[in-house]
């Protein structure tokens, strides 16, 4: 394993990416939730229960089959999405910290939850998760595919009615609702996208990481990928995407400098903010990048 | 009736340092109406300073192996020096993580990111000075005290009676202090709006300075005690405190200084009568309280609803 490092890493930086679309979905409609750990801890215990304890779907084999994959991914991200749809309703009528509280406790219910139950596993969690690429450039290339989804998604969510919706609703949620938008509804959708996008990520990492335990889904987390977030600038996709690759590639980059890497990757975090409160990306700052482009060929699209 | 005298005391005094480490955050929380995410890893120093104060000797694994004070304090003087100890810290932790967003007018959402960042490097510098593994505070840090007492019929353990004392006694100088005096009175003015404030004659950022201050030593108090009658079980012991303690502050009403400690003894009580079978899901009590909560009755306890004009 200690040679897969450097093939294992860009697997971890696009699961992060992942993680980072799943924080920014929420705020893109305004809210803070920082539920997508507890969200990503369930995905990863539905594939690890169904793959270990499911012997339909092939877990004896050498190689795990890629439509048992696809069906985890499938439950996975469904009992994410299912879980969101239920608590969503109350939870999001919450404001502000006290929306961004409420999730962090369901993140910790939750672990406390996963730590106990009697299918779980206990703090030691599941072992010997079936493998279903034989190397990390097999895992590389399906979490590539499902970001490419995740920002397909996100793009189109631009020129759509619910992402429209999603800026009226963050700019102000008062006047979004004077317009006629179903705010409620708005906020959960993206609850329950961001649930969704949380839990196929889980189901992908458990096999990745062969093992899962409640360690996965906890409040350091729940920082990590807001980090993600802030750090990139939450006002684009491209921005949380950027910030999952880089903090996640971080700390293992930093490994050289031994134990002073978490000091390091703190103050990263510390100072970030302060430098750029908007995040590395933001619009305007995409805008001129765009128009640094040297011209080809093409005509410039129209402004809208 | 023993065993539920001994469980209500064990339940009350776990509450008061739930109750003492709610009110650093329900201090800066009011003024600032942010949350402090390195509340937790001050907690922690604080316990580390009371360990080193007493006369505890560095493990091996830290930058700092053994290194040991020539004599230890006695325990209220180490205490007391390990709450101003954590005071300072918390006033440095203001400048940098707080100060340079408040003076640019950044998004409050974006000191919960410098916050828990600031907390994640002084975790970590914890652990290279000293180490990554527990401490049990030296035995005897009680001086003449002895170690357990019989009350009621029950015996307790001294250092509760101390947590709860000491916790008592902080509550009733703070709530004097917040209410009579002239700093007080300009802390609550600064809460309030702190523009208006500035302009009444009050040095807003001294008020916010003073109150890091007094939160940075409520932590290092209350770590320091938790130290004395647990162990320090790492650098990363104070992090579970300090998301119960969210529970406990929004349980109690964000912002209400009786609300955290009414909430902090609620808390306590509750993870003590959970039965020896569940004990596993203790730790979910205080969460499930303030979901409970947030849900019903968002202002907590003893808050005051929030009403939004347009």
């Amino acid at each position: 394993m200690e040679t897969g490092l450097d093939m294992t890493l860009p697997v971890q930086m696009v699961l992060g990416a992942l993680l980072g679309l799943s924080v920014y979905l929420p705020l893109a409609s305004g809210q803070l939730s920082l539920a997508t750990p507890g969200f990503y801890a369930i995905g990863g215990y539905c594939a690890a229960l169904l793959s270990t304890g499911w012997p339909a779907l092939g877990g004896e084999l050498p190689t795990f089959p890629l439509p048992s994959l696809l069906l985890e991914l499938v439950l996975g991200g469904g009992l994410a999405g299912l879980i969101a749809l239920l608590i969503g309703r109350p939870v999001l009528r919450l404001q502000g910290i006290y929306l961004a509280i409420a999730t962090i406790a369901l993140v910790e219910i939750l672990r406390v939850l996963n730590l106990n139950l009697p299918f779980t596993g206990g703090a030691l969690g599941i072992f010997a998760i079936p493998q279903p690429f034989n190397d990390p450039a097999g895992y590389l290339a399906a979490a590539s595919l499902l970001l490419a989804l995740a920002c397909w998604l996100c793009q189109r969510l631009e020129t759509m009615r619910l992402g429209r919706a999603q800026a009226a609703v963050r700019d102000d949620e008062l006047a979004a609702r004077s317009m006629g938008i179903d705010t409620a509804r708005v906020k959960l959708t993206s609850f329950v996208l961001s649930a969704v996008i949380a839990g196929v990520t889980g189901v992908l990492s458990a096999h990745f990481l062969n093992t899962w335990n409640a360690k996965q889904g906890s409040f350091d987390a729940s920082i990590t990928t807001l980090a993600f977030v802030v750090f990139g600038g939450s006002r684009t996709w491209l921005g949380p995407v950027l910030g999952g690759l880089v903090l996640t590639a971080l700390p293992e980059l930093l490994r050289p400098i031994g134990d002073l890497r978490l000091v390091v990757y703190g103050l990263v975090i510390l100072v970030g903010p302060v430098l750029f409160p908007q995040g590395l990306i933001t619009p305007e700052r995409l805008k001129q990048w765009r128009q640094l482009l040297p011209q080809r060929g093409r005509p410039r699209r129209a402004e809208p | 009736m023993d065993n539920l005298l001994q469980i209500l005391f064990n339940g009350l005094s776990v509450g008061a340092v739930y109750a003492l480490f709610a009110l650093g955050y329900t201090l800066v929380f009011s003024v600032l109406g942010v949350i402090n995410f390195a509340h937790g890893a001050v907690f922690t120093l604080g316990a580390y300073f009371t360990y080193l104060l007493l006369g505890g000797a560095v493990g091996s694994n830290g930058l700092l192996a053994g290194a040991q004070l020539p004599e230890g304090l006695p325990f209220w003087v180490a205490l007391v020096l390990a709450g101003l100890g954590c005071a300072l810290v918390s006033v440095g932790l203001e400048a940098v993580a707080f100060g340079p967003l408040r003076r640019r007018q950044a998004e409050p959402l974006l000191s919960l990111i410098t916050s828990l960042g600031a907390g994640v490097v002084l975790v970590n510098l914890i652990q290279i000075l000293m180490g990554a593994e527990g401490y049990a505070l030296p035995a005897g840090s009680l001086g003449q005290l002895p170690v357990t007492l019989e009350l009621g019929g029950a015996r307790v353990r001294t250092i509760q009676v101390v947590l709860m004392l000491v916790s008592a006694l902080v509550l009733v100088l703070l709530t004097l202090w917040l209410e009579r005096s002239r700093g007080g009175k300009a802390l609550q003015a600064v809460a309030e709006d702190a523009t208006t404030a500035r302009l009444l004659g009050i040095d807003s950022d001294a008020m916010i300075q003073l109150c890091f201050a007094v939160s940075g030593f409520l932590a290092g108090l209350s770590g320091g005690l938790v130290g004395l009658s647990l162990s320090i079980t790492g650098p990363y012991f104070g992090i579970g405190y300090g998301l119960k303690a969210l529970g406990v502050l929004v349980l109690g009403g964000l912002g209400s200084v009786p609300g955290a400690v009414l909430a902090g003894l609620i808390v306590g009580l509750a993870e003590a009568l959970v039965p020896g079978e569940w004990s596993g899901y203790k730790d979910a009590v205080a969460f499930a309280f303030l979901f409970g909560m947030l849900l019903l009755r968002p202002q907590g306890l003893l808050g005051r609803a929030v009403v939004t004009k347009v």
